[in-house]
């Protein structure tokens, strides 16, 4: 399984602009957002905006870094791969 | 005995059940009387817990407390919050196992009165244990909405009337005027209660304060479009059934 990670803008009215689709082997399987400064101790910090199937959480986490999100999604799909 | 010049700690409840119902002379120095065990918990300490059957109600003077359930790995729901005068398991003087745990969310003064001292009072008062039982109706009513909240309204709707419902229970007991009140709890409480994620709570937040309804500085919540978040709320305030003003 491979992880691709697409930087996209979303306008959702919000100061969190900087977004990544992430793909797994071409299919989607999440949106990560970046916080922006209002969220002050989480700033700069990645947030699961959305996640589809086993990535999907109703508490979802928030990341130190994209690193740590793509290892948090990568698993989530190991465990039903 | 309490001295002339100290509140009697039962005056929080007759505010309450004051905002709600009306009391005789007799009915309210009844309530004056009832023995009471008070108590100065923490923030964040849990009052009674799911699974326990209590022999005493609690009755919260001061601070904010709420109701909530935890699932296996630590996720929380919060199923209420409770501002003074509530009695947030008063249910325990007639289902005996909790099915839910009630914490403090702040520093809070807390009453403890027994069951037997509650029963006691009914039997003497029916007056009185119709307006406790309609207080469990009316916290009924309170999940229903929730409910309506948590499954249909979208984030900006549902922290829209919570914050609504909280404003107006607050100002009936006196502890909110001027649309401005203490909301001393963490986003990542109003996400716990709404089914939240913290950065979508926040980012509501913000957007409000943007659109110029809200204030918040220093835990200090001011509403200041409140017929606007009125109307994005849907907000009818017929649940509550807040019929009386605050006594005393």
């Amino acid at each position: 399984m491979t992880l691709h990670l697409q930087p996209m803008h979303v306008g959702t009215g919000s100061y969190d602009i900087e977004r990544h689709l992430v793909f797994a082997d071409g299919y989607l399987v999440a949106v990560l957002v970046q916080l922006c400064a209002y969220h002050e101790e989480n700033a700069s910090e990645w947030s699961l905006e959305a996640g589809f199937g086993p990535v999907d959480d109703p508490n979802p986490p928030i990341f130190d870094d994209l690193d740590e999100a793509r290892s948090w999604i990568e698993r989530r799909l190991d465990l039903v791969s | 005995m309490l001295s002339a010049s100290e509140p009697n700690p039962m005056d929080a409840l007759i505010r309450k059940l004051g905002s709600i119902a009306t009391f005789s002379a007799e009915e309210r120095q009844a309530i004056e009387r009832l023995p009471v065990n008070v108590r100065m918990l923490h923030p964040r300490q849990d009052i009674v817990r799911d699974g326990s059957k209590p022999s005493q109600c609690c009755l919260l003077l001061s601070g904010w407390a709420c109701r909530y359930k935890l699932l296996r790995d630590g996720r929380r729901q919060i199923l209420s919050f409770h501002i003074p005068g509530d009695i947030p398991d008063l249910q325990s003087l007639q289902i005996p196992t909790m099915d839910h745990s009630v914490a403090t969310l702040t520093e809070a003064k807390v009453a403890f009165i027994s069951h037997e001292s509650l029963r006691g009072l009914t039997e003497c008062f029916p007056g009185i244990g119709e307006v406790l039982t309609r207080c469990v109706l009316l916290d009924a009513a309170t999940f229903r909405e929730w409910m309506v909240g948590m499954g249909r309204r979208d984030a900006f709707e549902a922290i829209a009337h919570l914050l609504c419902e909280l404003y107006l229970k607050l100002q009936a007991v006196g502890l909110a005027e001027n649309y401005r009140f203490s909301l001393p709890f963490t986003q990542t409480d109003l996400g716990d209660a709404l089914g939240l994620s913290y950065v979508h709570v926040n980012r509501v937040l913000q957007e409000m304060r943007g659109k110029s309804l809200i204030t918040l500085r220093c835990h200090i919540l001011e509403i200041t479009g409140w017929d606007e978040l009125l109307r994005i709320a849907e907000f009818d305030a017929t649940y509550l059934h807040l019929e009386q003003r605050a006594a005393g």
